[in-house]
């Protein structure tokens, strides 16, 4: 009985003296505010441009996680009632698990950040308000645009789409020359074409109820539009990002046109380890419209949110850096700023760059510009995994062969049965 | 002197098992009463299924094979005596030390068909496309492939190992007797070694069950969301994680605790493999 | 899956290696032996291919892994590159990475060595009470993967605020009932119970049997029980992933997880930009995981060998 006494007390004595010596490196110093930032890669630069801002001010810590880890990372840490990061970046569809009251880790932003900086964004901050508050900051946008290849269009003698029909027709003309009208078997599929058109996959009438309708005309008619295109060969069924994709076309300078999000010309097809294609000729253009009047939005492919949490011991700090990530001069004309800044005045500055890079055949600002103010409203930011079922499903099935009917019927589907598990009462018609 | 272990067992054995059995009754979005509906839910889940289905596909495949090529390996490695044995099976056990992370990154390269060192045989067998092997139906392969060269390796030595111990003289009498090699090793070695190789399949099924790692990572790469909730380990995960719904992942923890369960009882008592050690009533 | 969950190997030594000696072959086995070796030769060619593209891919840059040929050598110079591109990312962690699972593992490995032979020799040549149950338990634990109680262990941990530490991963690794089982066997075969009685009979207590009787005999068994323990804690990454929450405490593993779906080496989408971490970079941390595990294998095949799963468990 002694010996298990003394073994017992030497193992709760080494937990301990280990437990001590860990919290001991958390301690924060003095009253000095001390700020956990959690990004992801591409927002690394603008972190680390505020920290040395508020270098002697504040201590900012930064940490990288992925995208994709956000939510669970955050419920863990809820779970745990520690550790809470005071600003994340994520989805915005991220935002709408962290204010539900069963996560509770977003803080309401409306009485935090001043008005004057909500009436910058303009548009911009739509998918951060939820019930007329606004819990978190746009940081970018991701609205889609036509990608084309002048060098292309002018051997071809093509002219560049305005509308849908024109896109197919122009796609079809593609059909035997070898070249392409872009690969949709990724999220692009979702963005580009289905989100563009309006398909309601996760519109919001009221707050718990979500409205998943595969059936609605606007759904039915990407893909009586793109299955011809596909069966002709002259869009791909891989993703943009496919090795293969990339070797047998893209990398041989085959890609005649894409709809791709704005950030496609420097993430995906300038890279010499991606596409490659030669500086001087890429251009963009406007959205094709599916539709005359309003019916001509462009989808979004991304474009992240800045959170704040309700659990920072510096709110007022932790919302003034979540503004300057998403608002300042700094970081839109830093040379490594990734995407199309959400914040108005922001993105005036970020246009002085872009405009002036060399690697573009004209100035690709005014394309992206038109449609930053007009991505559809139709699907909401919510609180199940809808962009990774796209993966899942969605791009599973197309990649594998499945019709886009098929396709776009099972991702509704695994979407019909995923809501209920988050607390939203389904509509499928 | 059993103390440290006892409280080891105890607090990393033992309690997190009842502290998973009182949280997978606790209440969740969709169960706001909590309760054992939390077992039910778990198991109507659309996912459930898939998974299921998905890691018994990856079962059949990494199982059998396991035993199958772990046994005869074992048993050639067994009739090459001298020097060319001992690189061979430093060779066999190379790929047990890329796992995780690092055993995803190579085996994307190795399966990629634009960039694998095995291009050829790929594209001989008309694979040019990383699309043809990166597909739903294909990852259940994919996985018993990597889980495979993970563990193979250690196992075949391990074999190897229990076929040396078999006593010479019941060979040379096998011999004497006409005996030729593939008759020793069919008759003779691998009936000895039978119990091994048992208890070898019970530890792979119950670590093939629990499969994560692989589908996890894949799903965070190029292929983004290709395998999440694959497993049904990740789809506990994603209840837990996702859903806010802790319950409901205790709860299919604990189901799968309890399969595993039944296996290590199965060979405790069922197979004379721990005979001598103690553990039955004389 | 693990590495963990091997084997009751028996450690006696007392299976002595057979020796060399020719056996006689068979008629008409020439060509059963060349298929023999085709197999055994083809088999060690597939199982070491992935290691020798390990090891070279981090000398090409992104660009050359795409387009040269697989096994063809870039610079020596890359590997030093791509070595300062990790430690670009967040300050150098990458270091603290290597150094955590050092500390962990060694920690790991020591507590669980030493419970183990402890637990062993109790259970082996003391008469405790409900040795049986215990025997039974262990055995349980040791068959069920450690992975399956990964979510109840979190549950558990962050009850008690130990989430995020490293005592968190220390101590959950540190339960070892297959170490157990191994000095138990180990303690009740190989070292005659005589010798056990002779030492009490002078007087010796429990602890002074085993430090002056039975630890000296026991190298083979220390040396069987860290390879397991060192083997399943390098690389495990389940367990660690889900205790540990902030970067500065991670282990190689997981870090290199957050390598992988946090940069553009595999998700273009990452923003290869903002990152100069691609794929030369992750197969390098993949490398610095890998290596270390090889080496310990190779040092300590012979100790694998040695150590058969017959006999003492047939009694």
């Amino acid at each position: 009985m002694k010996r298990l006494v003394i073994g017992i007390v030497a193992v709760a004595a080494m937990t301990l003296s280990l437990a001590a010596c860990s919290s001991a490196t958390n301690s924060s110093s003095g009253g000095k505010p001390t700020l956990l930032l959690w990004v992801d890669t591409p927002r690394v630069p603008q972190a680390e441009m505020y920290q040395k801002l508020m270098a002697g001010k504040e201590t900012i810590k930064i940490e990288v996680i992925a995208q994709a880890d956000a939510q669970t990372k955050i419920a863990l840490h809820n779970r745990t009632k520690s550790g809470w990061p005071d600003v994340i970046f994520g989805a915005a569809a991220d935002t709408a698990q962290f204010l539900d009251p069963s996560n509770g880790y977003a803080a309401d932003l409306t009485n935090l950040v001043s008005k004057k900086v909500f009436d910058g964004f303009g548009q911009g901050n739509s998918d951060c308000k939820f019930d007329g508050k606004y819990y978190c900051l746009k940081n970018d946008l991701a609205n889609t645009v036509l990608w084309y290849n002048t060098k292309i269009f002018k051997d071809l003698n093509l002219t560049v789409p305005t509308t849908m029909q024109e896109f197919a027709d122009t796609a079809m003309k593609l059909k035997g020359t070898g070249y392409s009208a872009g690969a949709i078997g990724d999220q692009n599929y979702y963005a580009s074409f289905l989100q563009s058109s309006e398909c309601p996959l996760a519109a919001v009438p009221t707050k718990n109820t979500v409205r998943i309708a595969p059936n609605d005309p606007k759904c039915t008619r990407v893909a009586q539009l793109v299955q011809p295109l596909l069966d002709a060969g002259v869009v791909d069924k891989r993703s943009s990002f496919d090795a293969g994709f990339i070797a047998d076309v893209a990398k041989k300078d085959k890609v005649a046109m894409t709809l791709g999000p704005s950030w496609f010309g420097d993430f995906v097809i300038k890279p010499a380890d991606s596409w490659g294609v030669p500086a001087g000729e890429i251009a963009d253009a406007p959205m094709p419209a599916w539709g005359t009047g309003s019916d001509n939005k462009s989808g979004a492919y991304g474009g992240g949110v800045f959170t704040v949490s309700a659990h920072s011991k510096f709110p007022q700090a932790a919302a003034d850096a979540a503004v300057w990530l998403t608002t300042s001069d700094a970081m839109a004309t830093a040379t490594t700023t990734p995407t199309f800044p959400a914040y108005g005045p922001a993105n005036k500055l970020w246009e002085k760059r872009i405009s002036a890079d060399p690697y573009y055949a004209s100035n690709p600002y005014p394309a992206m510009a038109a449609g930053a103010n007009n991505i559809s409203q139709v699907d909401r930011p919510v609180r199940f995994a809808f962009v990774a079922q796209i993966g899942t499903v969605l791009q599973a099935d197309i990649n594998g062969g499945k019709s886009l009917k098929t396709a776009l019927d099972d991702y509704a589907t695994s979407l019909q049965k995923l809501a209920p598990s988050s607390g939203y009462k389904v509509l499928t018609k | 002197m059993i103390a440290p272990y006892l409280v080891l067992l105890i607090a990393f054995g033992i309690v997190p098992v009842i502290v998973a059995a009182i949280t997978s009754l606790e209440p969740s979005v969709i169960n706001p009463g909590g309760g054992p509906l939390n077992y039910l839910q778990a198991l109507q889940d659309f996912r459930f299924l898939p998974a299921l289905g998905n890691v018994g596909v990856f079962l059949l495949l990494y199982v059998p094979s396991m035993l199958i090529v772990v046994a005869l390996m074992s048993l050639l490695l067994d009739t090459v005596q001298g020097r060319w044995n001992v690189p061979l099976r430093l060779a066999y056990i190379v790929p047990a030390s890329l796992t995780g992370a690092t055993a995803v990154l190579v085996w994307y390269f190795l399966l990629e068909p634009t960039l694998s060192p095995y291009k050829d045989v790929l594209h001989a067998l008309g694979i040019t496309q990383g699309g043809q092997i990166w597909r739903a139906p294909n990852l259940a392969w994919i996985f018993a492939l990597m889980a495979f060269f993970t563990g193979a390796g250690n196992w075949i030595v391990v074999q190897y190992g229990s076929l040396q111990s078999i006593s010479d003289d019941i060979l040379e009498a096998a011999r004497i007797d006409g005996a030729n090699a593939w008759q020793i090793g069919w008759r003779i070695k691998l009936p000895l070694i039978q119990k091994y190789i048992v208890y070898m399949g019970i530890l792979v099924f119950a670590a093939g069950l629990q499969v994560f790692v692989e589908p996890q990572l894949i799903s965070s790469s190029v292929y983004p969301g290709l395998a999440s909730n694959w497993s049904l380990n990740q789809l506990s995960y994603s209840f837990a994680f996702q859903s806010n719904n802790l319950g409901g992942a205790a709860a299919l923890s604990l189901m799968l605790l309890i399969v595993c369960l039944i296996g290590a009882v199965f060979v405790i008592f069922k197979t004379d493999f721990f005979e001598g050690a103690g553990v039955k009533e004389k | 899956m693990t590495t963990s969950a091997m084997d009751p190997a028996t450690i006696s030594g007392r299976t002595v290696a057979r020796g060399h000696a020719p056996k006689k072959r068979s008629v008409g086995g020439t060509v059963g032996r060349t298929g023999v070796w085709i197999v055994l030769l083809v088999y060690a060619l597939v199982s070491i291919i992935p290691m020798i593209w390990l090891l070279i891919a981090p000398s090409k840059t992104a660009e050359q892994l795409n387009n040269q040929s697989p096994f063809s050598f870039g610079t020596f110079a890359n590997y030093g590159e791509a070595w300062n591109h990790l430690l670009t990312f967040q300050n150098g962690v990458i270091v603290q990475w290597l150094v955590n699972s050092v500390l962990y593992t060694v920690a790991i490995v020591a507590i669980a060595c030493i419970t183990a032979v402890l637990a062993g020799y109790a259970l082996a040549a003391t008469a405790i009470p409900l040795k049986r149950s215990l025997l039974i338990i262990t055995l349980v634990a040791m068959i069920i993967p450690p992975v399956a109680l990964v979510l109840p262990l979190f549950i558990e941990i962050s009850n008690v605020q130990l989430f995020d530490t490293p005592a968190a991963v220390i101590l959950t690794s540190s339960f070892y009932p297959f170490g157990v089982f191994l000095a138990y066997i180990y303690f009740s075969t190989s070292i005659p119970k005589d010798i056990y009685e002779a030492a009490r009979m002078d007087g010796a207590g429990e602890f002074a049997t085993l430090w002056r009787i039975a630890l000296p005999l026991s190298k083979g068994l220390f040396g069987m029980l860290a390879f397991f323990s060192f083997s399943a804690s390098w690389v495990n990454y389940f367990l660690p992933y889900v205790l540990l929450g902030s970067a500065e405490n991670f282990t190689l593993p997981v870090g290199l997880g957050v390598l992988f779906s946090s940069t553009p080496a595999l998700n273009p989408g990452n923003g290869a930009q903002q990152s100069v971490i691609g794929r030369p970079e992750i197969a390098l941390a993949g490398l610095l995981l890998a290596v270390p595990i090889l080496i310990v294998f190779l040092l300590s095949s012979r100790l694998l060998v040695r150590g058969v799963l017959a006999g003492s468990v047939k009694s």
